[in-house]
């Protein structure tokens, strides 16, 4: 029987301004009343796609029907109005508001002086809430609700709205075991309702467990829809990490020495207070390039700062050439022989507004070399180091006195990487290193990585980008959820087993 | 060198916007003074003549600087720093009266300078401690730490620095300890040459010293700052202090130099409101050390053309002041949109 | 985008303000009329005010009441200067004595007494006058002050009585910023309070106390602390409040004005004392008169002596003898309503709700009837008393002397301090 699906998305294409093809021409359809899985790695486009079927970005190209009706959204209201509503990853309510007046919010009327009728409108939440069985207090300030609750009344804001199909990004990434399963419960709850959930995830055991079908993204396209009992994790996985590697990296073999960088027994918490690093115990040794991968919020973040001196560490060590480093400064640690590129450029790594030669000295500004008398400045010496750095490194800059927001991000990137391989470090802590950067600087700071490696420096690399660490790590680790999953030789696994493990499955055979 | 030009655009810039927005603030000042009847040519020549059309306009237009340029390096070390440090006014006072105490006891310029910077550093701590070591916002605390200030020295001029022989105001500085005057029957002394010196040791240290380069960094980007090793707590101290200085000094320069009262008036009516003109100059000026001396003599010459406006003119107070608060509220308008933009963006 | 709207949006808000509170500012006082049509021409005088400025319906007003007069009597060109701050008062001065055009320069208020020391020592030949300005050793410079303190004790004694008859044991004073020159007003005035409690017994044999509250508010421009100040002594039982803090005053009798209103009632007790001019008309019903500091008198007598070539260097004080200082009369207050410009006038009625003046001037006859005559004729005997020196009114000059005055326990005792301070200066 050929039943018309509720959601079908026509080979849609989203460039975005900057030019990045995010959707390579897509098409994705959801039958009524289905759990439907959308799996695939960060930047893979599931979130694209869905703000594309929310109203919240238009498609550059592509048609969408909704019960085989084409559509075209110019707000998440004309989405609302064709019965989608999704739930954001990061939520969106108003922190001092009750949850009542948040689920409200936006359908007072249109008027100045309209009234609000407050007592129609917890009337009928409440009886929305006995139906589905599922709680929330209606009349407490929502900040001091646990996330789990806040995510429901994100979820309770959208069914308000009356839609029939329910689309959740990554929603259990904020919540514990026992909060996702009852928020199992509950989208199975809707689902007997006769609603239609579109679940984005990236974790295979969640996927398995409660979709009825997965399509898998990859770079922008569909690899295929898959009914979820005829799948398995190794099949998903395969499907979402498999691919050509673009670039090849020479990289001779090297035994490595000595470790340069031990971690013991890390515990690190995010900036919600939740533990984000769990116990982490490793080592990076001279002449190695340790990689760790990982879908992104896993912890990698936290871990690197708080090896570099920038988060407070809860529990554990961090020893640096046999010297405990733990809760040490940045500054010392840099005076220790530690360099770190972070993830963050434009944040973190550069100061946009100051120029091109005075974040060619941050982190090494106090350094004997570049100041005089009265700690002074000598800003010629400091001139002429950032125009060796320019040449040295091939950044294409205006010039030295250049604020440096007016390099491509790519050669901001590169300034980086000079300046912090410059320093002569002894660990080099590498966090997402080509990210958003052109192929050809991409290349040059891989082989600068190498490089380093083979003048037996120790190399932690932390990149979201999986070829990138599997070309790159002498041995890698699998970050999920704060913990290691494994430590394995790139050579010896399989991109089916890397695909389990950043799913959060070991693959024990 | 190609880097040559976006230096020179970068200093060009700024002053263009500034002299743009003088001349339309002059503009509407000129309509708004037709409109009221009175001859618009005839009241801006006097406001020139006054403010720098004689060796004696030009001595009122200095004088009538210097504390303002003072106070405005108070905001404007803050400003580079990302800090909102509004409590100049009430360093004001306290350097006024450190100034009163010391010349009191030691019969010296030098020591009265040094009382002033000691004041100005002790009324700095507070909120800079506070904001460090409890979060509280400098907005916040240092409008308190104003108001707490200002009745402090009410008390202390009023009460211990009183002048037994003249009730309406407090002990003098010691004719040994003034600073001497730069022009005979004028308000000039070497309080001014003391102003533009720190205007240009602060530009020093904002843009020659590593401290100068941590404290912008921290301004910048408190993450940034953060990574590159510096610790912005200390860089907020710093600029604290170095802020709380320069009050200090605006406020015993005012007593030490500023003829006739060499003492600081009953309710504080001589020394009162430079911190809150400093933060207009400071805006106007870009929050740049060079930039405030030139926003620092525009104000001044503002104000010591008012009273030729007055005179010669006939132009009332009343309209003197709103040309004028046309005028600064045009010609800080690009600075104000930059702080704005930058409040907004956070 | 929508940031920039938002940035521009404040700067606009911003701008508006600045400018909005600049033109109120400027609509406040009218533009003074700086020439008169005269037939014969006997040259100019200037007048600097100070901060205050002009439209403050108090001391810088009756200089201009004053200074006007006398220019209309001597066929005088009037040059008025505003001051915006202290720094503005050397250069005022000093332009003005450059041009040698002016036949006096007087200064208004005591803040100027270092500037005029200075300029006059710069411009020997210059005459100049300060109102309430101690310079006594300039031979061009006069000096003119004024006994508050005895113009103070009668309104004391005002308060007092009207306190007492109505069983009440309060009376206020709002005071401005705590400068020495305040503690004439507050001496004076507890020395009249402490003569109506004596006065009160002889006269009906009763025992009363009245405690005299007082806030320094800590300024002289802001009525808002005025109000604040007032209602706190309203609630503690206040029966009249002496407003003694400039343009802070006006707010003392919006607090007693609203007290009155909350309670019904047209007319006080509670009532206000107005100062420096007679304000009585600013809230009717609310003021039931005014310690006048006749600065309008000072400033005549300058300029007359300065036209006349009677002018002297050193201290003139004017008392009650002098007409310098004393209680309001209606009289008083037509002549002070009638000194501001028309459309002030007219405005002022159609504020305050009458048709005329008349219905005003009618107003405040009715309210001085709240008060029986017997407490105005005991105000009018100790005046007569002051003025053949029967009654020495004490004059805190510091610190010191006004916690002596305010320790006493009768107005004897006060009196004793006061002979005692005079013997010793």
């Amino acid at each position: 029987m050929e039943e018309v699906p509720i959601i079908e998305m026509k080979g849609i294409v989203k460039i975005y301004p900057d030019g990045t093809k995010a959707l390579k021409g897509v098409d994705f359809s959801v039958k009524k009343g289905e759990i439907h899985g959308l799996l695939g790695e960060n930047g893979a486009g599931k979130t694209t796609l869905m703000k594309i079927l929310s109203g919240m970005l238009p498609p550059t190209e592509g048609k969408i029907y909704v019960n085989g009706r084409e559509v075209r959204f110019k707000s998440p209201a004309d989405a609302l109005a064709n019965g989608i509503g999704m739930v954001h990853q990061h939520f969106t309510l108003v922190e001092v508001f009750d949850a009542l007046h948040n689920i409200i919010l936006g359908m007072e009327g249109h008027g100045l002086f309209s009234k609000i009728d407050v007592d129609k409108a917890r009337a009928k939440l409440q009886k929305l809430m006995d139906e589905l069985n599922f709680q929330v207090p209606l009349e407490v300030p929502v900040e001091t609700l646990p996330v789990g609750v806040q995510q429901r009344i994100e979820i309770l804001k959208v069914l308000y709205r009356n839609v029939d199909v329910l689309i959740l990004d990554e929603p259990t990434a904020v919540l514990t075991p026992i909060e996702v399963k009852e928020l199992f419960d509950v989208l199975r709850k809707l689902k007997e309702q006769g609603k239609t959930i579109i679940f984005i995830s990236h974790k295979l055991r969640e996927v398995m467990e409660i979709t009825d079908r997965v399509t898998v993204l990859r770079k922008g396209e569909v690899i295929g829809t898959v009914n979820t009992n005829e799948a398995t994790p190794q099949l998903l996985a395969r499907m979402m990490v498999g691919r050509d590697v673009v670039l090849r990296i020479q990289k001779p073999p090297k035994e490595p020495g000595e470790p340069i960088l031990r971690v013991e027994n890390l515990w690190v918490k995010g900036d919600r207070g939740e533990d984000a690093v769990k116990g982490l115990s490793f080592e990076v040794r001279a002449g190695e390039i340790f990689g760790i991968a990982g879908v992104e919020g896993n912890g990698q973040t936290e871990l690197i700062e708080a090896i570099t001196g920038l988060r407070k560490i809860e529990k554990g060590r961090v020893i640096l050439n046999g010297k405990d480093i733990t809760g040490r400064p940045p500054k010392e640690l840099y005076n220790l022989g530690v360099a770190h590129i972070p993830e963050d450029r434009t944040h973190m790594g550069l100061i946009l507004d100051m120029t091109v030669a005075e974040n060619s000295i941050l982190g090494l500004h106090w350094n004997a070399k570049f100041t005089g008398a009265l700690n002074s400045i000598k800003w010629n010496t400091v001139k002429a180091y950032a125009q060796e750095l320019i040449e040295k490194f091939e950044i294409v800059a205006p010039g030295v006195d250049a604020p440096v927001k007016s390099l491509s991000g790519g050669n901001q990137q590169k300034l980086i990487v000079a300046r912090e391989v410059s320093k002569n470090p002894e660990l080099i802590v590498a966090s997402q290193p080509t990210r958003g950067v052109d192929v050809a600087s991409t290349e040059y700071i891989r082989n600068y990585l190498v490089k380093l490696r083979n003048e037996n420096k120790a190399v932690l690399l932390v990149s979201a980008d999986l070829d990138e660490v599997l070309q790159l790590s002498d041995r890698m680790a699998i970050m999920y959820e704060g913990q290691f999953v494994g430590i394995v030789k790139p050579e010896e696994v399989t991109e089916e087993q890397i695909g389990l493990m950043m799913g959060g499955i070991k693959d024990e055979s | 060198m190609k880097a040559d030009r976006s230096m020179i655009s970068s200093f060009i810039k700024p002053i263009m916007e500034s002299l743009i927005a003088v001349a339309i603030g002059v503009l509407i000042g000129a309509i708004v003074l037709k409109f009221s009847g009175y001859s618009p040519i005839k009241a801006y020549v006097a406001l020139v003549k006054g403010a720098v059309g004689s060796a004696y306009g030009w001595s009122m237009t200095l004088s009538a600087a210097t504390p303002i340029i003072l106070t405005a390096l108070t905001f404007a070390i803050s400003a580079r720093t990302g800090i909102f440090n509004i409590g100049a006014e009430g360093t004001v006072y306290f350097g006024a009266i450190a100034a009163i105490v010391f010349t009191n006891m030691f019969a010296n310029p030098i020591w009265g300078l040094i009382g002033g910077i000691m004041a100005g550093i002790l009324w700095a701590l507070p909120a800079a401690l506070l904001k460090v070591y409890r979060g509280v916002h400098e907005v916040i605390s240092t409008i308190m730490l104003n108001w707490i200030a200002f009745f402090t020295a009410l008390y202390l001029v009023l009460g211990p620095l009183a002048n037994p022989n003249d009730p309406n105001k407090t002990l003098e500085v010691p004719a040994s300890a003034r600073l001497p005057l730069l022009m005979r029957g004028s308000e000039l002394s070497l309080a001014f040459i003391i102003a533009i010196a720190a205007a240009i040791i602060t530009y020093y240290i904002l843009w020659h010293t590593v401290l100068g380069f941590e404290l912008r960094a921290s301004g910048y980007n408190e993450r940034a700052a953060r990574y590159g090793g510096i610790n912005p707590k200390k860089a907020i101290i710093w600029s604290f202090l170095i802020g709380g200085i320069m009050s200090g000094i605006a406020g015993a320069t005012e007593v030490m130099g500023r003829p006739p009262s060499y003492a600081i008036s009953q309710g504080m009516a001589n020394i009162y409101g430079y911190g809150f003109d400093g933060i207009g100059v400071s805006l106007v000026g870009r929050n740049h050390p060079i930039g405030i001396i030139f926003s620092g003599i525009f104000f001044g010459a503002l104000k010591a053309g008012a009273t030729y406006m007055q005179i010669d003119a006939g132009v009332p107070l009343e309209m003197v002041k709103v040309v004028q608060g046309i005028i600064v509220v045009a010609v800080a308008v690009p600075g104000l949109w930059d702080l704005v933009k930058k409040v907004v963006r956070r | 985008m929508k940031k920039s709207v938002l940035a521009l949006f404040l700067i606009g808000v911003l701008a508006f303000s600045v400018v909005a509170s600049g033109c109120i500012g400027g609509e406040k006082t009218t533009t003074p009329q700086t020439t008169e049509e005269k037939p014969q021409y006997a040259g100019k005088i200037a007048i600097v005010y100070d901060v205050g400025g002009r439209g403050d319906l108090s001391f810088n007003d009756m200089a201009y009441l004053g200074a006007s007069r006398a220019a209309k009597d001597f066929n005088l060109e009037l040059k008025e200067v505003q001051s915006k701050q202290e720094s503005d008062y050397l250069p005022n001065l000093r332009t003005l004595a450059q041009s040698g055009e002016y036949t006096i320069i007087i200064a208004v208020g005591f803040m100027m007494t270092d500037a005029i020391k200075q300029v006059a020592d710069e411009f020997p030949n210059q005459k100049f006058a300060i109102i309430d300005g101690y310079v006594p050793d300039k031979p061009n410079v006069m000096s003119i002050l004024f006994k508050e303190n005895e113009g103070s004790a009668l309104v004391g004694a005002l308060a007092g009585l009207i306190a007492a008859n109505d069983g009440k044991d309060k009376v206020g004073a709002v005071l401005g910023i705590e400068i020495p020159v305040l503690y004439k007003f507050e001496g004076g005035y507890r020395f009249g309070v402490a003569w109506a409690e004596d006065y009160y017994k002889k006269k009906t044999g009763k025992d009363v106390d009245i405690q005299v509250l007082y806030t320094y508010t800590g300024s002289f421009t802001d009525p808002a602390k005025g109000k604040t100040a007032a209602q706190a002594q309203l609630g503690q039982g206040a029966w009249v409040i002496y407003q003694i803090a400039g343009a802070v005053g006006l707010g003392v009798f919006d607090a007693v004005g609203e007290y009155l209103q909350s309670q019904g009632k047209e007319f006080g007790p509670p009532f206000a004392i107005g100062v420096d001019s007679a304000q009585d008309w600013i809230k009717p019903g609310v003021i039931i008169a005014s310690m006048m500091k006749r600065v309008d008198v000072g400033v005549y007598k300058a300029v007359e002596a300065a036209v006349k070539g009677t002018f002297k260097g050193g201290i003139v004080e004017l008392g009650l003898a002098d007409g310098g200082v004393g209680v309001s009369t209606i009289d008083d207050v037509k002549a002070m309503f009638n000194s501001l410009p028309e459309d002030v006038k007219k405005k002022k009625l159609e504020e305050l709700g009458f048709k005329s003046e008349d219905e005003l001037f009618a107003k405040l006859e009715e309210t001085r009837k709240q008060v029986p005559d017997w407490i105005w004729q005991a105000v009018d005997e100790l005046k007569q008393k002051i003025l053949s020196g029967e009654i020495v009114v004490p004059k805190a000059m510091n610190k010191e002397q006004i916690e002596a005055i305010r320790n006493a326990k009768s107005w004897q005792e006060m009196e004793e301090l006061a002979k005692q301070w005079e013997s010793s200066s």
